[in-house]
């Protein structure tokens, strides 16, 4: 029955993805109105507490708060950064961990909203035929750089620097007023609120800009390059940090095919070219959001498998990998488009 | 890359608690192991959207201070509490003022904690009545009330208070009975969200806690609006909040620095049964549309502009026709 309805592992994701749309987005009519009835105050996805419908709000911004309000304003007074200051800081670490540790980067692959709003995005891209963007070797290693930065700059320093007053106020809450997921999610729920630009000071309005933006950036862009806000995403360093502490994770096997092969790398949408190079605890990459793509396209029996401890949830196979070729190519592209497209290309080169 | 990383943002994080687990004393009026998330959504003053409410720099709800200071001023017939200034740094306790009624005792009753305490009466003094939430730790949203019988009429006032520290979401608190005739929102705004101009809301209306069909229920406000709505047949009334802040008020009120601009309304209900008189009011604040000081045009430029900069990504080269073709 299940396996009648869900014949891949993709299918069973985009099922779970839109389920988790909808409660990340609507979710106050299920879970309830007020934020002690939301599933978590601090989930590792972006699942924005702007958004007055949601079911739940992402982690980033109590710390960014709690940085800003508690530890910078106490750092300030250089009296007490006090157990009592911090303790904000550890209790929201420790939901979002009690989060973390039982479904690890699952929560960007699977139930991030942003995610899945690209990940569509893309897949309307391939039908309708947009060229495929991929990030070479050298290129998305700068790229990468780029979350850490999100994180350490927007999601940690400034919020304490304007907390201790050395930065403006306007600064105090700095990714949040950039962040796409604001006005994806918000826009979802039929509001143009968060669209709308704060016209008060400069920072405010530039921030603002910046967001939106990124935003129309994003929307199009995902249509020729897969998961194009995630990569400089600060929910997924936040989320690397501590990758190794779920027993959540993906587990490579040396293979010496992988070398000539390289279809598990076409097929990851955050083009981690390690997974088909690296094999251990490399191949796990701190950009991998555990989507299982890999696992899928991997044409060899166990070389890729998805683990939650000791137990093995998901294993590539040949039988399964012949399966999922029908339908779609390791890049996304739908065979029936691949196909269709052929007749036209050959006669342009005419 | 990411071991390196992973050190410094660990290390960052351990220092932090470690230094302040060593200090370890406790701050005053700050209850311990306060779960953080939900204190921690507080926002700031720009951040008047979405969750907007926002906290003065003691931690108490801004409102208070902003009510206190303007609660000179005549604007209504009905009973009122009103907050006003608390001590600073505690946010377990808050004072109010009773305005047109002379209760003897404020009833505050909250949503959970120590059965003793979940209906408590706080005698009244004239210059702010004290009152506390059911416990330090526990705090969230409480109901107010104050009743006074005379000559044959009832009169009740009410409002909610929302101590900072997290609790249980008020539903089941809200549909309690506490009095004969009642107004009770439905929902309260989200924790550090509010009420704001040209918003519906709904309040639901009872008699006895049996919903009242039909009842009108008036509306005035601090800026002088005077309105009814009336409850439908499951005693609901869909109240819509006017757009009544006027931009001198914005300002007098404090702009974005200045603290939060919010003003005061109140919901009054009458009835008649028993040979009784009864009049039943409800008072909280609301704020200022959110996109009042916003442009939207400026916000769809500049996604659009976002847009124009991603679109030479989908421009399909002779070269990648081929590719895609061998691919095929
Ligand atoms: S990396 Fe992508 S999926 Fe993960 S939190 Fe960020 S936007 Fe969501
Ligand atoms: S490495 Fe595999 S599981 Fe991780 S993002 Fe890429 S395809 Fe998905």
């Amino acid at each position: 029955m299940f396996k009648a309805i869900f014949s891949t592992l993709g299918r069973f994701r985009l099922f779970i993805q839109i389920v988790m749309l909808l409660l990340t987005v609507y979710g106050s009519n299920v879970v309830g109105f007020y934020m002690a009835e939301k599933v978590s105050n601090a989930l590792p996805a972006l699942s924005c507490a702007y958004d007055q419908q949601n079911g739940g709000y992402c982690v980033l911004i109590p710390t960014q708060h709690v940085l800003h309000h508690r530890i910078g304003e106490a750092l300030v007074k250089a009296e007490q950064v006090t157990a009592q200051i911090v303790l904000p800081l550890v209790f929201t670490l420790i939901t979002f961990f009690t989060f973390f540790f039982v479904l690890g980067k699952v929560f960007c692959g699977w139930v991030c909203p942003l995610g899945t709003i690209q990940e569509l995005i893309n897949k309307l891209g391939r039908r309708l035929n947009f060229p495929l963007r991929r990030f070479e070797n050298g290129n998305v290693s700068r790229v990468r750089l780029v979350k850490w930065l999100m994180l350490i700059v927007l999601v940690l320093a400034l919020p304490l620097l304007t907390g201790m007053g050395v930065t403006p106020h306007s600064l105090g809450n700095p990714y949040c007023d950039i962040c796409p997921s604001r006005i994806a999610t918000t826009l979802l729920t039929g509001s143009t609120e968060q669209m709308a630009l704060r016209t008060g000071d400069g920072i405010t309005f530039a921030l603002g800009a910046i967001a939106n933006t990124l935003v129309g950036f994003m929307l199009v862009a995902a249509l020729a390059v897969r998961q194009p806000f995630c990569r400089i995403c600060p929910m997924l360093s936040f989320n690397a940090t501590f990758q190794r502490l779920s027993p959540m994770r993906l587990v490579k096997k040396q293979h010496d095919k992988c070398d000539k092969c390289g279809v598990c790398a076409k097929a990851c949408p955050m083009d981690i070219h390690e997974i088909a190079r690296e094999h251990g605890a490399k191949a796990y990459h701190e950009d991998c959001t555990l989507c299982g793509r890999c696992v899928e396209f991997c044409p060899d029996d166990g070389v890729i498998q998805m683990k939650w401890g000791p137990v093995t949830l998901f294993k590539s196979s040949r039988e399964y990998y012949k399966q999922r070729m029908k339908g779609e190519m390791p890049d996304g592209t739908l065979k029936a488009v691949a196909t269709s497209r052929k007749p036209a290309v050959e006669s342009e080169n005419a | 890359m990411q071991r390196s990383i992973n050190l410094i943002l660990s290390a960052t994080l351990t220092l932090a608690c470690a230094s302040a687990m060593a200090e370890g004393r406790p701050a005053e009026g700050r209850p311990a192991g306060a779960p953080a998330a939900a204190e921690a959504i507080h926002q700031h003053d720009h951040h008047d959207h979405a969750l907007g409410q926002i906290m003065a720099p003691d931690g108490k709800p801004a409102a208070a201070a902003v009510q206190g200071k303007w609660q000179g001023r005549e604007w209504t017939k009905y009973p009122l509490l009103t907050p006003m200034m608390g001590r600073v740094g505690d946010r377990a306790a808050a004072t109010l003022a009773v305005k047109n009624l002379q209760p003897a005792v404020l009833e505050v009753f909250a949503a959970e904690g120590p059965a003793d305490r979940l209906r408590r009466q706080f005698p009244v003094v004239p210059e702010g009545t004290p009152i506390e939430a059911v416990t330090p730790k526990i705090g969230n949203y409480h109901w107010v009330s104050a009743r006074e019988e005379a000559e044959g009429k009832v009169t009740v006032a009410s409002t909610a208070y929302f101590f900072g520290n997290p609790g249980v979401a008020p539903t089941k608190l809200l549909l309690q009975q506490k009095s004969e005739l009642e107004i009770i929102p439905q929902p309260l705004p989200r924790e550090h969200g509010a009420w704001r101009e040209s918003e519906k809301w709904r309040f639901m209306v009872r008699f006895n806690g049996q919903p009242l069909a039909n009842q009108t229920v008036k509306m005035e406000t601090e800026f002088g609006t005077r309105t009814a709505f009336v409850s439908d047949e499951k005693g609901m009334a869909t109240v819509l909040f006017p757009r009544d802040f006027k931009s001198a008020e914005q300002n007098e009120r404090g702009g974005r620095h200045g603290g939060p601009r919010k003003a005061k309304f109140v919901l009054a209900a009458e009835r008649d049964d028993g040979g009784k008189h009864y009049l039943t009011a409800f008072n909280y604040t609301y704020s200022p549309d959110s996109e009042r000081d916003k442009s939207l045009l400026a916000g769809v430029g500049f996604g659009v502009f976002g847009m124009l900069l991603a679109t030479p990504l989908l421009r399909r080269k002779k070269s990648e026709n081929n590719h895609s073709a061998k691919e095929a």
